[in-house]
Order: C-alpha cells, then structure tokens, then sequence
C-alpha cells in the first residue's frame, strides 16, 4: 500500500510539474513583440473580446477591408455578469486577447490591476482630438493614455409619446417638473410609474450624482481624493428618496424580466437610460413601435443642463498582448473609420452614440428611428453629449460599486436609506483604498 | 452497526466520493505482493486526479492566502505582490461581512434542516406504509426535483417570487397574502424553500431505502404485539435507520456551508440579497469583484476548515450513538 502510494505520488508530481512548466511557457510566450503588421500571406492576427452589440459585423468588416492585419473575435458575457472576472483570470493567467472591450467605470480599477498597456505613444494630440474631450479625460489616468473611447452615452430620457400626450402631462425639463410628471402618471394611472430607480445597478445612481455635478474620486497631489457624499451627491439622494417613499418610481433590477414585464404591460412609461438605450428599448418592447420618443434627461439647471454618463464603452490592448501595434491598428479603425460605424449601427440595432464626433453623421444615416417615430435621435445624442460634466473619474476599486450595491438593496427593503448609503459607501472606498496601499484623502 | 453502514454508504458514494474514504477498510493483506501492486495499478488514476483536482488547488489556495498585492502612489504602475503573512486570515476573520455570512447559515440551518429531515422522514415512513399506493409514482416525483441542476431550479424560482410576473405572486395577492420573497426578511425562507425542493425527494429516497432494510421480522413481531403504524413507525422504524438520519444531517449541514448558486441568482435578480450574504458569496465576491485573491482565499481555507470541524464532529456524535445502540 504504502509503495503504491509513493509510486503514485512520485507519477502525479511529475505530472503537476509538467503541467506549470507547460502554463509557464506559455505565458512566457506572448513577451516578444509582434511587427505592427504582417503580409498578405502571413497576417498579423489580434483577438478581440467583447460583449456589445454588432461587434461580430465590426470585426467581419475589418477583416474584408484589410489584408495583412486581421481580427478573430470572441464575444464574452457583459462585464456584470462574468465578462470582467472573465478578463481578469485570463490576464492573470496570461491568456487575455490582444483587444479587450471596458466600459469606463471599471477602466481603473484594470489599470491599477497592472491588466493594461501604456497607449499613450499611440494616442497623439492629432488621434485625441478626433474624441469628445470628456470621454478622452474619462481613459487618462496619472498623465498616460489607458483606453481609445469607443462610444460616448450620455443620459437620455425615454417615453412613452402616446401616454404623456393623452393625460396632457408636460415633458420634465428639470428634476422637479420631473416629481410633477410622476405625480400626474401616478394619478392618470395608479399602476403606472413614470420610470424605474434601477437599484441592482449602482452605476445608474452614480451616474445621476455625476450629472448634478459630483465627483466621487479626483486626484490631487499624488493622491486619491474620495468624496462620495459630497453636496451633489447627497442633493440627488434625498431626491431619488423622495421619490422612493412616495413610491412614484418603480425599483424593479434594470433590465431584468420584472422591469421588461412592466414595459410590455405599459406599467412603466418612462426609461432613464442612455444613448445605447434606445436600441436595448427597441429590443424589449418591438411591438410598441412609435409609441415611444426621446428627450434630454431632466437636469437641476435649466439654464446650464448637464448629464453624466451611463456606462459606455472603451477598448484597451491587454497586458499580455505582444502585437501592440497590430491591436492598436483595429483599435483606431474601430474607434475612427466610418466603415466600422456603419457596420455597427446598420448591423445591428445598436444605438450608441460615437465618441468620435465627426462619425455622427455617419450613425445618424446608417440608423432606423422608426421605433421612436422618426425622430432625430443622433441629433439629440450628440447635443447632449457635448454636456457631459467634465469632472467626473471612475476610482481604482470596485469597493464602492459593491458597497453602494449591497446598500441600494437596503434602501429598496427599507433597511437603509440613500442619504446614509452614500456615506457608508464613503467610509468603506476610503478603508478598501488605504488597505490596497493607495495613498488617500478622505474628504468626507 | 454493520447493516446500518452499508446502506448507508452506498448512498455517502453517490453524493461525496471523499466521504467513502473515512469508511474504507484497507483490504486484509492476502499475497501481499501481488495484490498491493494490482491495488498500486488500480489507485493510481484515483491518485493522479486527486492530486491535480484537490491537492494542488488547495496547496495553491494556501499560498495564495499568504500574499497580498499592494499599490502605491495613485495606483497606475500596476500591484505588487507582498507576504503578508497570516494578514489575509486576520482581515477576513475582522470583516463583519464575512462573520455576518456566517450567521445567515446558521439562520438557515435552523430553519432549513428541522424542515428537510422531518419532511423526508415523514414521507419516507409514509411511502413505507402498507397503506401506500403507487409508490414508485411517487419516489419519481419527489426525486424528479433533484434531476434539474441547481443553476436551472433557482433560475424557475426566481420566476416564480418575482412580484409582476410571478403567477404564484400573483395568486398570493389576490388571496390577501403579502409576502415578498425579494425583501430582506424573505431572502432567507426563499432560499430554504428552493432547497427543500431540490433535496426533500433525495432524502426521501434515501431514507426508504434504509427503510427497506428493516427486517420485517421484526415489523411482523411487533404487529404480533399489537403495535398499530404509528407505534411501529416511532419504536421501530425510527431508531433503525437512526444512521442514515445522521448521514443525512451531515450532509445537509457540510452542502449548507456550500450554499452560493441559489443566493447568487436571487441576488443578481432584485432580491435583497447582498454580495456577501453566506460565506462563498464572500470569497466569491472578494476574487472576482473585488480582485483580492488573498483575501478570497483565505475566506476558502476557512470555510474549508469550518466544514472539516463540523463533519468531524457530527461523524463522532454519529459514531457513538452508533455504538450505543
């Protein structure tokens, strides 16, 4: 017994060596660098991963406009749900594609993870002044490049047309004619909320603190500066609150069966979302085609309105990729070149808004509005891109999505309010912060 | 005692191959040579796959929970891995949140296992009534449950509480009941109910078949005696397979240490459910949220050890009830 036990040991050691020997080759395997572009007959070839929509018709048409660079795409889950953790090991691993799909909320924290390349030699003066300068700001981290923004998204009110006009409620410029306008749908229609407070989605209440001018991490000094409760912050919590308590929101999770279910039904008549959203809207409801429009979202400034950012995407070259160049080539095209836009957009129904201005036009044409009864959506979407408030940065760590997440669970079930969330959230970025090493200044 | 282990673990094989290895008698050695080579032949696939599947994951969890990585700066030269020690274990073991999980398994371990074991019993004495019809009718459909993969069952439940959709929800409104099973104090009895329902009928089949085991000898002597079904289930039947209970406690209790698919779902679905609500959802959410693998697997070494205790323990109440009897 005792023998075979040996033996077998000995055999399985060998085997676990053998097996780390094999990773460790591999990983060592992707360091030389590849040449920025291969021949005809031997292209250079970059892996892209990626989850948002039209991305296979985007590589396809790279891939019959050029010849000696070429694209083999993945798609992945969407990051919340195991696409990150999904990037994360590979990179760990050594195993990430050349190309990776972020969206900018996370962009940090990869950085700080050590899973992304330095681009700033790629993203010259003349190739940033191709972007929106806040979505150019939002992937510059301590003075380098991180990321090419792909789409910008800034907040969009979606609703529905039919339903507004028939209870003659007037369309909510401001967060108050917006308290007005849930007031009145409440009461044309008691089952009937003017909009969803998503709370599974911490991201949608940042966002609206980013629009009232928040600004949850900034540095300063070679520091991390957290506020997440600063006045902005805890004005937009005592509103969404309000709204809350006297139930003239729904809370159902974004854009789970619940909140789809109340769409179909015509129980939820509004959608605070985003540029993106109105392909996703079109998606969910196809029958309720031309009953819906879109609308600036609500601001707390008539005069000055601004909006923050719902999610949107960036690309970004992996750690482990040794063809920087060739990854950077589709990158830039993909960002940049009408043909990839139009791939995009006419392929599928995606309705995100280019971070690149000068290829509006282009998504502008190559788009069916029919859904929103024709409207102008591009024309909406890049005037209220150009008001996307500068001043906001996603922070290193995803401790205060968690947090912020696991308490806007308590302020549905009545455990916690918003107010005291955001304050929690404060307390336990600043400890996630100062325990990874980061030098912080808690400004709460 | 050796009738009761037997049927007892045939049943330990099917759910848990490293169980089958406390009750494993080394074989008497009979031409010691020979056999101990056929033996060294046959064990060592075994051997090879524990290695590479339990060993050197577990060995690579431990030395995963010694380090941490730290930043510097603002954080953008990308982290550092430092020895840090026990630090992880000490974090963990500070962290309220991971404590907390704790204590929603023990919430649903006492709300959970009274249900799971006196149901099955109940039932299983039920199917071994003369009184019973269609018996293999039944034991299918109680068993039925336990054939769809966790992942699937929770993802039907979650249909089922969601309010607006559910048809159940909706039935319960009509009827004047109010309950919300995505509230935060419905969180807990939503996850028991689906794990009732995935493992009631299991343990339903496993308790008849010990039953089945009872010598109806005895059964007829004690009808002879004049005991009624309620006599014979209670003084008999009961105490008999008094084994296969305890069997099933530890199980129960080492699969309630596990608890994270079912919690995951809900979670991800509108419940009140936070991200570390049971200990696995912690590491999980330390890992791949949060990217503290130290963290994450120092919070894995620990539920690993709480698990080794508490089967250790039950075995040994198990065993010495076993020999008094």
């Amino acid at each position: 017994m005792s023998r075979s036990w040996s033996r077998s040991l000995r055999t399985a050691v060998g085997a676990a060596t053998a097996f780390v020997s094999l990773a460790v080759l591999t990983a060592c395997g992707g360091a030389a660098q590849a040449p920025a572009e291969g021949t005809r007959e031997h292209p250079v070839t970059v892996t892209f991963w990626a989850w948002t929509k039209g991305s296979q018709q985007v590589a396809d048409e790279f891939n019959a406009t050029h010849d000696t660079v070429k694209v083999k795409f993945e798609e992945i889950p969407s990051g919340g749900l195991g696409g990150y953790p999904k990037i994360a090991n590979a990179v760990k691993a050594g195993i990430a594609p050349d190309v990776l799909s972020i969206e900018y909320p996370s962009l940090a924290q990869f950085v700080s993870q050590g899973s992304l390349q330095d681009i700033s030699r790629y993203m010259t003066p003349a190739v940033k002044k191709k972007f929106l300068p806040q979505t150019v700001q939002l992937t510059t981290m301590g003075g380098r490049n991180w990321a090419v923004p792909s789409d910008a998204s800034p907040q969009i009110f979606y609703y529905r047309k039919d339903f507004f006009t028939q209870h003659h409620i007037p369309l909510p410029k401001t967060w108050t004619e917006f308290r007005t306008a849930a007031r009145q749908v409440k009461r044309a229609a008691p089952d009937t909320r003017i909009a969803t407070f998503f709370p599974d989605d911490p991201t949608f209440f940042q966002t609206m603190a980013w629009q009232a001018g928040a600004s949850w991490f900034s540095t300063r000094n070679g520091a991390w500066r957290v506020d997440t409760s600063d006045p902005a912050t805890r004005r937009v919590a005592a509103y969404w609150q309000g709204m809350i308590d006297d139930k003239l929101v729904s809370t159902a999770p974004s854009y789970s069966p619940e909140w789809t279910a109340s769409l179909k039904a015509g129980t939820t008549v509004g959608y605070l979302g985003a540029s993106w959203g109105a392909g996703t809207l079109a998606g969910i409801v196809p029958e309720e085609k031309g009953k819906w429009a879109a609308m600036r979202m609500p601001s707390w400034d008539a005069a000055h309105p601004s909006v923050g950012m719902s999610q949107g995407s960036t690309f970004a070259v992996s750690k482990n990729s040794g063809k920087t160049a060739a990854a950077m080539t589709f990158i830039l095209w993909m960002a940049t070149s009408p043909d990839s836009v139009r791939a995009r957009v006419s392929a599928s129904t995606s309705t995100a808004l280019p971070a690149a201005p000068a290829l509006v036009p282009v998504a502008r044409k190559a788009i069916d509005t029919g859904f929103y009864g024709g409207q102008d959506l591009y024309a909406l979407y890049a005037k209220a891109g150009a008001t996307i408030d500068p001043h906001w940065l996603w922070g290193p760590t995803a401790a205060a999505n968690n947090t912020l997440r696991d308490q806007l669970h308590g302020v549905i079930g009545g455990g916690t309010t918003l107010p005291r969330a955001i304050t929690t959230t404060q307390s336990a970025t600043v400890a996630a912060l100062r325990k990874s090493g980061l030098k912080v200044e808690d400004a709460s | 005692m050796s009738t009761e282990t037997s049927t007892g673990a045939g049943a330990r094989g099917v759910r848990d191959a490293r169980a089958t290895a406390p009750a494993a008698r080394p074989p008497r050695r009979r031409g010691a040579q020979r056999t101990g080579l056929a033996a060294g032949v046959l064990l060592t696939p075994f051997f090879a796959l524990f290695t590479v599947a339990m060993l050197i994951p577990v060995g690579y969890a431990l030395w995963l929970s010694l380090f941490t990585q730290k930043l510097s700066g603002l954080g953008f030269g990308g982290p550092r891995d430092v020895f840090d020690g026990f630090g992880n274990y000490a974090d963990t073991l500070a962290d309220a949140a991971f404590r907390d999980g704790f204590r929603v398994l023990g919430g649903y371990v006492l709300l959970y296992i009274p249900i799971m074991v006196g149901g099955a019993l109940a039932l299983a004495l039920l199917l071994d009534t003369a009184l019973a019809r269609a018996r293999r009718l039944f034991q299918l459909a109680l068993f039925l449950p336990h054939a769809i993969p966790g992942l699937i069952a929770a993802l039907i439940w979650v249909y089922l509480y969601t309010p607006g959709l559910s048809p159940v929800v909706r039935a319960m409104h009509s009827g004047g009941i109010g309950f919300d099973f995505f509230s935060s104090g419905g969180a807990l009895p939503s996850v028991v109910n689906i794990a009732l329902w995935e493992w009631l009928g299991y343990n339903v089949v496993i308790f008849y078949a010990a039953l089945q085991a009872v010598d109806r000898s005895l059964l007829e002597a004690a009808a002879v005696d004049g005991a009624g079904n309620w006599r014979t289930a209670f003084s008999i039947k009961l105490p008999l397979i008094r084994s296969s209970v305890f069997l099933v406690l530890l199980f129960t209790v080492i699969g309630s240490l596990q608890l994270f698919t079912e919690p995951l779902l809900l979670s991800n679905s509108g419940s009140a459910i936070t991200s570390a609500w049971t200990p696995n959802m912690y590491a999980y959410a330390e890992a791949f949220q949060l990217n503290d693998y130290g963290r994450a697997a120092a919070a894995s070494v620990l539920i690993a050890l709480t698990a080794a205790v508490l089967s250790f323990a039950v075995t040994r109440i198990a065993n010495r009830k076993g020999a008094s009897a």
